[in-house]
């Protein structure tokens, strides 16, 4: 077994890269959608063989058990090579969930099976009327016995297509007195009988969230995690990480980059009005890197991120809107041609950045939500 | 040194800021923050000299300076924090101006003008100015019209105009740019020199400054500063150390603007509720919060590429970024600040107003932020360049 976090961070930094550089397929660097299970399932399951698929488990559990600024690291070199994204929901959230809430039986039955590749997680959260308000959400598991019976209807429910299983919030007392008490964590298992998934094609043509039915769905009591009507607070812990990778600049540095190539053999640079705007999104970008930088010291000493790291997702998100939207600008008449476009011998998607920037504001908490939340806990306006 | 010891050196520096900080916040305070400012309006001078010695004494005119002119011999890092302070509390001392700017070009530039003049400078007994814009605007210190040219009995006639002089109605003396058969040289003149002509017009603020012009204005060879590519470094890096302490004065400034708007909002009433219960009001302040820790950001990446590498292309970079952030976040507040407070913020007889106009000359002072961008652009391509050549 390796400790990596006895080993130097540039020593650990080397030997992420030389994999990834070695191992990662170069086709599917900087995908333009989301990837299917069919097409990252050979690096999903290199990264298995490797024991590099749960960088943040203990070792324990199969994991590298890497401390948070060796698993920044292993972010960055991930970004740096545009290694797309996995799966993941096992790993990021399943599998820390687990270690910290479940059952010895769900930790040794569910754990081993994510890291083989065997069970793919989707996360079953909002709902039709269920989005920012997630706490109002509807869909009732209720005790029969020994099993729950679940009904009602989960939807943008990210790659359901491809999971084998559901950890999902339910009501599971409709009389509690906050909305926020009352629901519950339950993992279900897919191929249940009584689920519908139906992918929802989006506006850039791809089918990567779905909407998820159910229908008298039974699921054994044993699958509850943590205690019943528990389960807002449990969910609401397991935020933590995802909050400082929504705020990564990579995503707007890459697309600065694309804009660049696009701009320079557009001849763009000697437009005094291009070159403004595009000087103004380096800046965004600059300042968004030192932001960004303050927060990962915060996690690498230890410490706990305040509510004020909203402001990276809102900066981030943001700030590749707008660069993707000078992208369409420059790019004229193609800048509605779908896919690769040939700008002087550097092929550029123009819309993929494009379409990638209209969710990015609204998943992880909407930005309205973010602003919400820096407005109470950070500036401690009235309600 | 090992890495505990650096992170050890690292707290003790820390901590000897705030200490700095606080010291720097009290006595501005003390002295009377914002209705010293307002006191100060029209006034010519339109700072006092008396605070002026005491910030000497304290030792805050000789921070930057060598030891070797009786400065502390610290880094541009521990300068900021005293200009944070001043510009949060609306001090109308031209620390940054006289100090960091004129005695800058002293210092980097060195020879005997600067031994003779930087310990009496330090000291608070003689206030310096920089004059080397002209009535163009151009932020281009080697863009020079004003000449020097000696004449026949072994002295040097200067001629020429200067714009935009900071406290031209206060300096005991200019620093001024001027062409000779080298380029650009730099010389120091006496405010009563003859042939010397100060037109002042009031800044926003209502500070004074001078259109400075000189005809015949004859000095002596030992008057000459530096010349050729020395004088042009020394004056580069002065402003650029200068970019970066207004760039900070406006991160200070800004976080009281934000303060006292966050405080406002919390407290107006209507509808019979606090105006910043609402949504609308509290995703815009929100918007401004972000804006103010881009501001931090920004200064801080030039504070330590100055630290890193003072004259290189980086730390030029850095410079315009956090002028250009600084300059334009601070008027986005302040006029955002304005609307939020309704009427009452357009009164003159509420602070509110001394922050929007310091906002407006800090912004328009040594670059505002499209000129900062352009820099920053043409700083860019200028590496790529090199690194393609």
């Amino acid at each position: 077994m390796i400790d990596w976090n006895a080993m130097g961070d540039e020593e650990f930094r080397q030997e992420v890269r030389t994999f990834f550089e070695q191992n990662y397929p170069s086709e599917l660097r900087y995908p333009p959608h989301r990837l299917r299970w069919a097409e990252i399932k050979g690096w999903y399951m290199t990264l298995a063989a490797k024991g590099w698929l749960a960088p943040t488990w203990p070792t324990l559990y199969g994991g590298m058990g890497l401390n948070p600024t060796k698993f920044l690291i292993f972010i960055e070199e991930q970004e740096r090579w545009g290694v797309a994204r996995t799966p993941d929901m096992g790993m990021t959230m399943v599998g820390p969930l687990l270690i910290k809430h479940g059952t010895e039986e769900q930790k040794s039955y569910y754990l081993p099976k994510i890291l083989r590749g065997e069970h793919l997680w989707c996360q079953g959260y909002s709902e039709p009327n269920a989005g920012s308000d997630l706490a109002s959400l509807k869909t009732s598991a209720i005790i029969d016995r020994d099993e729950f019976v679940i009904n009602g209807q989960k939807t943008w429910t990210t790659l359901a297509q491809d999971a084998t299983h559901i950890f999902m919030l339910v009501r599971t007392d409709p009389q509690a007195k906050k909305k926020q008490e009352g629901i519950s964590f339950l993992l279900v298992d897919c191929k249940s009988p009584g689920i519908t998934v139906r992918p929802i094609p989006n506006i850039a043509g791809n089918e990567e969230f779905c909407e998820v039915f159910f229908d008298n769905v039974r699921a054994p009591r044993a699958n509850i995690v943590g205690e019943l009507n528990k389960g807002w607070t449990i969910a609401k812990a397991m935020l933590g990480f995802e909050r400082i990778t929504l705020g990564s600049p990579k995503q707007s540095q890459y697309a600065l980059g694309r804009l660049e190539i696009l701009a320079r053999q557009r001849g763009c640079f000697d437009d005094p009005v291009f070159l403004d705007k595009f000087t103004a999104l380096q800046l965004d970008v600059a300042d968004l890197v030192s932001v960004y930088a303050r927060f990962v010291d915060i996690v690498k000493r230890g410490e706990t991120l305040g509510p004020d790291v909203s402001l990276l997702k809102i900066w981030a998100t943001e700030t590749y809107s707008r660069i993707s939207s000078l992208m369409v600008e420059t790019a004229g008449a193609a800048g509605a041609i779908v896919g690769k476009v040939d700008f002087g011998g550097e092929p550029v998607d123009v819309l993929s950045s494009f379409y990638y920037a209209r969710p990015a504001p609204i998943y992880g908490g909407t930005n309205e939500i973010q602003r919400n939340i820096i407005a109470k806990e950070v500036l401690g306006l009235p309600s | 040194m090992n890495a505990n010891a650096m992170a050890a050196a690292a707290a003790d520096r820390a901590d000897e800021r705030r200490l700095l900080k606080e010291s720097v916040a009290a006595f501005v305070e003390r002295c009377g923050g914002a209705t010293r400012a307002r006191a100060m309006r029209g006034r010519s001078p339109g700072f006092d000299r008396a605070v002026w010695r005491e910030f000497a004494d304290l030792g805050w005119l000789a921070v930057t300076l060598p030891e070797q002119y009786g400065g502390l011999g610290l880094s541009l890092t521990e300068m900021a924090v005293i200009a944070e302070e001043l510009g949060g509390a609306l001090a109308p001392e031209p620390v940054i101006e006289a100090i960091t700017l004129a005695a800058g070009v002293l210092r980097h530039a060195g020879g005997s003008v600067a031994d003779e003049l930087l310990p009496p400078i330090a000291a608070g007994e003689i206030i310096p100015t920089l004059a080397w814009q002209e009535s163009d605007g151009n932020f281009d210190p080697a863009h020079v019209a004003a000449t020097a040219t000696a004449d026949t009995t072994g002295g040097i006639r200067l001629n020429g105009s200067k714009a935009f002089v900071p406290h031209a109605d206060a300096a005991d003396g200019f620093i001024v740019t001027a062409r000779d058969e080298q380029g650009l040289a730099l010389y120091w003149i006496p405010a009563d020199a003859p042939g010397v002509e100060i037109v002042l017009r009031p800044l926003a603020t209502g500070a004074m400054v001078g259109c400075v012009s000189m005809k015949q204005v004859e000095v002596a060879p030992t008057q000459r500063i530096a010349a050729g590519r020395h004088a042009a470094d020394a004056l580069h890096l002065a402003i650029d150390e200068a970019t970066v302490m207004a760039s900070a004065a406006l991160v200070g400034l800004i976080g009281k603007a934000l303060n006292m708007t966050l405080d406002y909002i919390k407290v107006r009433t209507q509808f019979g509720k606090p105006i910043g219960s609402f949504q609308a009001i509290q995703h815009r302040a929100v918007d401004l919060y972000i804006q103010c820790e881009l501001a931090q950001g920004a200064l801080g990446d030039a504070l330590a590429a100055h630290t890193e590498a003072p004259r290189s292309k980086a730390a030029q970079a850095a410079t315009s970024r956090a002028k250009a952030r600084c300059s334009d976040v601070a008027l986005l507040i302040c006029r955002e600040a304005v609307q939020m407070h309704g009427a009452i913020g357009f009164t003159d007889e509420y602070d509110l107003g001394l922050y929007l106009n310091r906002a407006l000359v800090l912004a328009a002072w040594l670059g505002n932020s499209a000129q900062h961008r352009r820099r920053y652009a043409a700083i860019g391509n200028a590496s790529t360049q090199e690194a393609s050549a």
